[in-house]
């Protein structure tokens, strides 16, 4: 159970945009692990089959990646044009990388 | 493809040398010491002794470059856990998840990480159902967390959908007819197939076209 009781990490950071560890979106490469850090673009609610989940897209000068956090609808601190690292392990889903679940660490604005 | 396989019962064994056979590359992993002893020999497919909810051992094995990874295990929980880290941890394209109690079977979905769910007891019914039940709806497989249904209906002389072409069945658009079992044959179903009285129909359904698909082919 070890991988699930990871601990998340969400507290408002300041240097967290100039960590070594985070790569480019466009080179992200999928299914290892991975940190990214872009502007939140979009955000949905995404209730697939009828679970709700929240699908957050974020976006740096080179790409997209989405984010989807199952169980929820809304994240405090999430919103529109806020700065965010996230950390996981992705999937290439057409144009863009998807994480499920992922670990999310707040820019400060 | 390369293939874990979490769990070796008589499930997870058959299903391993069943795969092999086809040419995949299978590991099997299992927490009880004497099967990996007592069957651990078998040199065509990786063994592992550990317990495949926790991360390390799917590390060890390669989940992540695993292609499908299969939770078999005779226990719910355990199968939710390591679908979840399969999804989540190592992006796995396609989780399948065996459900043993029935009661069960509605937490194995997308949020679990669950691609496709196989439950025994479920099949059993269904196939109990499908024998019993001429004229009725029966579904007899799930996928995509539910989204989309594999159902069968097996036509009597009184069904609305006798004599007429499949084309012009007026089946709704998230419906397809994927085949159809005459005489004991498979038939391919083309738009211009006739559908007749014992005619076995095998429809895809997706969404909630479920009842308009059994009213066009039910009555």
């Amino acid at each position: 159970m070890a991988g699930l009781l990871r601990r998340r990490r969400t507290k408002a950071a300041d240097a967290g945009s100039t960590d070594p560890l985070i790569v480019s979106i466009a080179v992200a490469p999928a299914r290892r692990m991975v940190k990214v850090c872009g502007e939140v673009t979009r955000m949905r609610a995404r209730p697939t089959t009828g679970l709700p989940a929240l699908a957050v897209s974020i976006s740096d000068d080179t790409g997209t990646a989405v984010a989807v956090w199952t169980g929820r609808r809304a994240i405090g601190g999430i919103v529109l044009g806020r700065r965010l690292v996230i950390e996981g392990v992705a999937v290439r889903r057409g144009d863009h990388l998807e994480f499920m679940n992922p670990e999310y660490t707040l820019l400060r604005r | 493809m390369k293939i874990v396989i979490a769990g070796a019962g008589s499930v997870g064994r058959y299903m391993a040398d069943q795969l092999r056979s086809s040419g995949h590359a299978v590991t099997l992993i299992d927490q009880t010491p004497a099967i990996v002893d007592r069957f651990g020999s078998d040199g065509a497919v990786t063994w592992c002794l550990g317990d495949a909810c926790e991360m390390a051992t799917l590390e060890t094995v390669g989940t992540a470059d695993a292609d499908v990874v299969a939770a078999v295990t005779g226990d719910d929980e355990d199968n939710l856990v390591i679908a979840l880290l399969a999804k989540q941890e190592f992006g796995v394209p396609r989780v399948v998840a065996r459900v043993n109690n029935p009661n069960n079977e509605w937490m194995f979905n997308e949020m679990w990480g669950v691609d496709v769910s196989v439950s025994t007891p479920h099949l059993l019914t269904a196939v109990v159902e499908e024998a019993v039940n001429v004229g009725s709806f029966v579904r007899l497989l799930s996928l995509e967390g539910g989204n989309a249904r594999l159902a069968e209906v097996t036509l009597t002389d009184t069904s609305p959908a006798i004599g007429i072409e499949i084309a012009s069945l007026g089946l709704p658009r998230e419906s397809t007819v994927v085949a159809l079992i005459r005489d004991r044959h498979v038939v391919v179903p083309r738009g211009d197939t006739v559908l007749r009285t014992n005619d076995e129909v095998l429809v895809l359904v997706t969404g909630d076209a479920e009842d308009d698909v059994r009213r066009v082919l039910v009555g």
